[in-house]
């Protein structure tokens, strides 16, 4: 037959083997990432819909998020600017860890993966108190129409902190896509450190020593360094804008 | 048709030495570096935008977005090594997700803009506004035209009073405790 289709052999794909060149494994967590990352996007759009809608009256980061441990000044950003330094910093541990893997070298990989385990935690413990003062609030408080159950009408009284029905930074909306968003981050957060401490006990007994390599360290990784990607942007669109 | 079950080892494909290791060591420090570099940026430009004025300005909202924008693509190319996987895999990857959220983004500037509108605005309570202004007011911070507009000065004044009293009656009461 005349026409028969000519291809390059050496780019062809042969079948048996997968055309990505990557274990089922990894294939498998990419795609989970990319349907958690299309889940976040949904949400900080939605975040930025709304900031929109309420433009005038939205809080400024600024004036909600000024406090930092053992100090009573009002410093802005600078506490959420430890927390994204702790968490860049455990997503650099975990690539090492990742990277000693590469090398089978487990006193390596167990090194790093303790101090990510480390990190997240501290992370986790950041975020616990930056909710405890947001919900606990200033001593000053806010005016705002609250429901009076007895009259049976809106009364102004003055609140402090904030809830999933009343905000003193601002308009409840800001509190509610706070809450949602940072503590959707948190909770994938604080899976992750639950993940890499079995890993870790995994490292431990030398599971991955008797396999001959350490690629879960790798798929835990692409998970961990997610969490990280994801903050980068939570940080710049609630903090930073 | 023949049969073969000797499959690649892709769970070993990409183990290197200890001389490839310290190369791929630099490499990702120096990453690390850039993020670090990146965010301290960041917070700096984020501590001054109020006294440089630039607080809420569009200029802002594309040096962030470009630097986090910076800062995905460090993180997702050099730790996630998407860079080091076949091309095949980095536009499975990258491309139906880019797709969906300009989509999507597209979508949400449509209908913020349509709810922007004066006549689609959501009417507020006073309070919200009297707190905005005395809030920036006290840090210095640009006040929107349109919160100007309805409130009066003297309001603005009584509230701040009214806050205060309140505060001090607050820190009392806590005292007395």
């Amino acid at each position: 037959m005349s026409h028969a289709i000519e291809f390059d052999e050496k780019t062809a794909w042969h079948g048996g083997q997968s055309p990505f060149r990557i274990s089922y494994g990894k294939m498998m967590m990419w795609f989970f990432l990319v349907s958690d990352a299309l889940t976040f996007s949904g949400l900080l759009c939605a975040y930025g819909f709304i900031r929109h809608k309420y433009e005038s009256v939205w809080p400024v980061a600024e004036n909600v998020f000024t406090h930092f441990p053992f100090v009573t000044a009002h410093i802005p950003l600078a506490y959420v600017g430890l927390m994204t330094f702790i968490l860049i910093m455990s997503s650099v541990t975990m690539v090492l860890a990742v990277e000693a893997g590469h090398r089978n070298d487990r006193k390596g990989v167990t090194l790093w993966l303790f101090l990510t385990i480390i990190g997240g935690f501290m992370f986790v413990g950041s975020q616990a108190w930056e909710w405890y003062h947001f919900i606990e609030g200033t001593a000053t408080g806010a005016m705002r129409q609250v429901w009076d159950i007895d009259q049976g009408k809106y009364v102004t009284k003055l609140i402090h902190g904030a809830n999933m029905t009343y905000n003193e930074y601002g308009v409840p909306q800001f509190a509610n896509f706070f809450f949602f968003i940072t503590g959707f981050h948190g909770f994938h957060v604080f899976s992750g450190v639950i993940i890499n401490c079995i890993i870790f006990i995994n490292v431990l007994i030398g599971t991955y020593e008797k396999r001959g390599h350490y690629e879960m360290i790798e798929k835990v990784g692409l998970y961990w360094h997610f969490v990280d990607l994801v903050w980068v942007f939570v940080f710049t669109f609630f903090y930073l804008l | 048709m023949e049969f073969h079950d000797n499959y690649p080892q892709y769970e070993t494909m990409y183990q290197h030495d200890e001389a490839h290791g310290k190369q791929i060591r630099s490499k990702l420090w120096k990453v690390f570096w850039l993020l670090l570099a990146i965010t301290l940026v960041e917070l700096f430009v984020g501590f001054k935008a109020t006294s440089w004025g630039l607080l809420g300005g569009t200029f802002l909202k594309f040096f962030f977005i470009t630097l986090t924008l910076v800062k995905a693509g460090g993180i997702v190319l050099v730790f996630m090594h998407l860079i080091d996987e076949t091309k095949f895999l980095r536009y499975t990857i990258l491309l139906p997700y880019s797709v969906f959220i300009a989509y999507l983004i597209f979508i949400i500037l449509v209908e913020g803009t349509y709810c922007g509108y004066p006549h689609n605005k959501t009417n507020l309570d006073k309070n919200y506004k009297i707190q905005q202004i005395v809030l920036r007011n006290h840090h210095a911070q640009p006040v929107p035209e349109e919160l100007k507009e309805g409130t009066t000065e003297k309001e603005i004044i009584a509230a701040e009073k009214d806050m205060e009293e309140r505060s001090h009656a607050a820190a009392s009461e806590t005292n007395e405790e």
